[in-house]
């Protein structure tokens, strides 16, 4: 009896509107929130340490002081990329099947292994080649728990002969060199598990791959900006600004160029108008109004567009503390943006039906496992990892040695 | 005096690397469910735990061995298409234990396939409901097994 | 110089033999593991897989939207009754006569499938004189060639079987969504309770002991046309339907080659 007056109340709330099928007709989203916060997570840790090897691959120096913050970024975002997923599992306790039984032909499997090399081969072994020689130094002087985490992570090897340090550097710089385009297998293995949809036309197309990458870009760098301001502004340290000015402008064209594919995606959608179009564009229009056009389309690309062009056509007309102002809005909004494009991009694709005769309207939980409080959890949970890896390894009282540390280079800053 | 093969940290990494590996492939060995690759990507079990539930409608064929003369009369006439559970429900129960009655079939059943309805194909004899009743049930007027004759 | 060879020669045999062990006794095991599945799990023995190969077919035209399929399904496979869990679904398609001196063929088309159909289909409002054309359409898994469910799991947990079904092993399944996104039909859903993907099984419990999914013994019309490709019978309902008639199949542009034929099939269904 409480089933069928169940039934009769959840049939008659308007859950859609034209024709959706029976299964799609749930009162919540098969991927939510969860699915939204991981490619958002996962770009951030390709565009970080895009960031980083800009540094050692390209050699830009003026980027250097923000070297060691954007690898440590890449890192503590990494460490937290698989949580949204096994939150939102049915079955959390079978996800080591990945693994175990990893069909291979499909995205999700082949990026567990994606995942483990970037991790463990790319990120790890960088960081462990740039930090080798501080960690042994480190450890002579370090006393109780951080004595004992220098010298685990030293992994037995004492050696800080010139000859070894100049082997870490050369190391290293082969790692990064691998790691670039393992930045962009990882990423775009998320766009692809997306683009492999054929059977979804907001999914399932040959930019989404390409889109999540180069909007991974532009997070990861403003993810970096933010973070390299906060710091400073924690620390009461100046910030570099030759860094900060030569990190807009990689930004700004990180973003034009983004922009540019997306919009292409766009003008290819409408143009070509194929058989999904008009319940898409319906679905845009109506369900994502306020996280793309204003969101993705505004906050998140037009606005920075103008303060970032700003500043590069008349950056020496601007005051210092008007430009910092400049890029701090700008990584804001952008991380604002490239969440929002996330959203777009995850929930979009649920929002209509694939009989492309309806829309659907989902209900998203703010508690439980897959609600908006986990997410938030979720989302804050990299940063509290970073503190503890700023506490540990970019700590004041632990200068850093070597070639690229800043103490030698740009007295100026202290990070 | 033995001069190291390789500079040490390469060395550690090396050795580290050989232990992750070897550990990965000693857990999949270890983890893969053993029947897994019978048949194909998949554990060769789960193809018989899908035949093991019992089946819960007994099909068209169970009924002819008590009740023939009910089939063949159905098998003469419109309804011949019908399986007898179409409209007697579940009787698994009863093809087990025929003291173990039927559900009652509700009054308007008949209504389900028999009720006016714009997108019903005409080959099927439609009524419109509030036109046509002249009684409390359809069984007043029409026998289910043979539509085509009186009570 | 005898004994390096020797003690070389000593080890590559023994690691040969080790190797030969090890994968010997892997495929011993998951044969002999192959044979008691069937004893303990009390499955029908006697099937081979290998010599079935199962279709299922429809005839737009014959069915009435009565909906009984639904409920069966629902009945015979435990599926939650919530309205959004369907392995089978009937959806009403309604085109309306076009507005006259518009110049279009026809009008509007109205698809509508209350709670899955499971319940029949309320008289629709549309009035009679503006209905052109207007059909019932059963749905369920397409059983596709080249299954795109299939080709997406990551663990091996959905599969195709050697006789022609498309099933989800309820024990493996992790629950990450990806069968059901990657599904063309929309033939899947989440179990909430078991919060494993489900679809239609084709009743593999049934025809493996000879009987017929319920969906097809329950149908009044004969709208619903299940068999053996690989046995058929007398005057045998499949091979009568594909020598019969023009067949379509549902969204051929995608490459899914779904295997499941629609007799009378509108060029409005999606």
């Amino acid at each position: 009896m409480a089933t069928e007056i169940t039934n009769v109340v959840i049939e008659t709330l308007p859950r859609f509107e034209g024709y959706v099928y029976p299964n799609e007709a749930g009162t919540h989203p098969l991927w939510g929130f969860l699915i939204v916060l991981y490619p958002y997570i996962t770009g951030l840790v390709a565009g970080a340490f895009i960031m980083a090897s800009l540094v050692r691959v390209f050699r830009v120096k003026p980027l250097e002081p923000v070297y060691r913050l954007s690898l440590l970024t890449a890192l503590a975002f990494m460490l937290c990329a698989t949580l949204p997923l096994l939150f939102h599992l049915g079955h959390p306790e079978r996800s080591y099947q990945i693994m175990i039984t990893p069909h291979l032909t499909s995205p999700m499997a082949i990026f567990g292994f994606v995942y483990a090399w970037y991790l463990m081969a790319v990120l790890l072994l960088e960081l462990w080649f740039d930090f080798r020689e501080d960690f042994v130094r480190w450890s002579q002087t370090a006393t109780g728990i951080r004595g004992i985490i220098y010298r685990a992570f030293t992994l037995g090897v004492t050696d800080v002969t010139p000859p070894a340090v100049a082997l870490d550097a050369k190391l290293g710089w082969i790692i990064s060199i691998v790691g670039i385009p393992s930045a962009f297998l990882l990423h775009g293995y998320v766009g692809f598990i997306f683009g492999s949809i054929k059977a979804n036309p907001w999914w399932g197309n040959v930019l989404m791959p390409i889109i999540f990458i180069l909007s991974a870009m532009v997070s990861g760098i403003a993810l970096c900006v933010f973070n390299y301001m906060f710091l400073s502004w924690v620390r009461r340290r100046q910030v570099n600004m030759p860094c900060l000015d030569m990190m807009g402008m990689f930004l700004f064209y990180a973003l034009v160029i983004d922009a540019t594919v997306e919009s292409l995606d766009l003008i290819h959608r409408a143009y070509s108008a194929e058989e999904g179009f008009h319940v898409m564009e319906y679905m845009t229009q109506q369900k994502l109004f306020y996280t793309f056009t204003i969101g993705q389309g505004l906050l998140g690309t037009l606005i920075p567009l103008l303060l970032l062009g700003t500043l590069q056509l008349v950056r020496k007309h601007i005051a210092e503390l008007n430009r910092k102002r400049m890029y701090f809005a700008s990584a804001m909004l952008i991380l604002i943006g490239v969440f929002a494009m996330r959203w777009n991009v995850v929930m979009g694709g649920q929002f209509f039906s694939k009989s492309l005769r309806g829309v659907m309207s989902y209900k998203l939980e703010f508690a439980g496992a897959e609600g908006w409080f986990m997410g938030m959890i979720l989302l804050s949970l990299p940063f509290i990892i970073l503190t503890v890896l700023i506490k540990l390894f970019l700590n004041e009282r632990f200068p850093a040695t070597g070639e690229l540390s800043l103490s030698a280079k740009s007295p100026a800053v202290e990070i | 005096m033995h001069r190291p093969i390789m500079p040490p940290q390469v060395f550690r990494l090396v050795l580290l690397t050989i232990a992750i590996v070897a550990s990965y492939f000693m857990a999949r060995w270890l983890l893969t469910p053993a029947t897994f690759h019978a048949y194909g990507f998949y554990r060769g079990e789960a193809l018989a735990e899908h035949m093991t539930p019992e089946p819960v409608y007994a099909g068209r064929n169970a009924c002819g061995e008590c009740h023939e003369d009910v089939v063949k009369k159905l098998a003469a006439k419109e309804h011949r298409t019908l399986g007898c559970e179409t409209c007697h429900g579940v009787s698994q129960p009863h093809v087990e234990n025929p003291d173990v009655k039927l559900t009652k079939i509700g009054d308007n059943h008949c209504l389900r396939c028999h009720e006016a309805n714009g997108a019903r194909p005409a080959f099927i004899k439609q009524i419109v409901v509030k036109d046509h009743f002249r009684g409390d049930k359809c069984t007043g007027c029409h026998v289910p097994h043979q539509p085509n004759e009186m009570p | 110089m005898k004994t390096s060879v020797t003690r070389r020669s000593l080890l590559a045999g023994l690691g040969g033999a080790l190797a030969g062990l090890m994968t010997n006794s892997l495929a011993q095991t998951a044969k002999a593991a192959v044979k008691t599945v069937f004893v303990r799990t009390n499955a029908p023995r006697g099937y081979d897989p290998s010599k079935h190969k199962w279709l299922m077919c429809f005839d737009v035209d014959r069915c009435i939207g009565c909906g009984l399929c639904v409920e069966a399904c629902k009945t015979e496979n435990h599926v939650p009754q919530g309205p959004s869990y369907f392995r089978t679904w009937i959806e009403r398609y309604i085109i309306k006569r076009p507005k006259p001196g518009s110049g279009s063929a026809r009008g509007e088309v109205i698809v509508d499938s209350p709670n899955g159909g499971r319940d029949g289909f309320p008289p629709t409002l549309v009035p009679r004189e503006d209905i052109l054309k207007s059909f019932f359409v059963p749905k369920l898994c397409n059983l596709c060639e080249h299954s795109p469910c299939v080709q997406v799991c990551p663990v091996g947990a959905t599969f195709d079987t050697p006789d022609g079904a498309v099933l989800v092993d309820p024990h493996y399944c992790i629950g990450c969504g990806f069968c059901i996104q990657a599904c063309p039909y929309g033939c899947r859903f989440l179990n909430p309770e078991t919060k494993t993907a489900e679809k239609c099984t084709l009743c593999y419990h049934r025809i493996t002991r000879g009987k017929k999914p319920a969906c097809v013994e329950i149908c009044p019309t004969e709208a619903r046309i299940f068999g053996d490709l690989k046995n058929p019978v007398e005057n045998d309902p499949i091979q009568r339907f594909i020598n019969q008639n023009k067949v379509n199949t549902l969204k051929p542009h995608l490459g899914t080659e779904p295997r499941v034929l629609y007799a009378n099939l509108d060029k409005e269904v999606r």
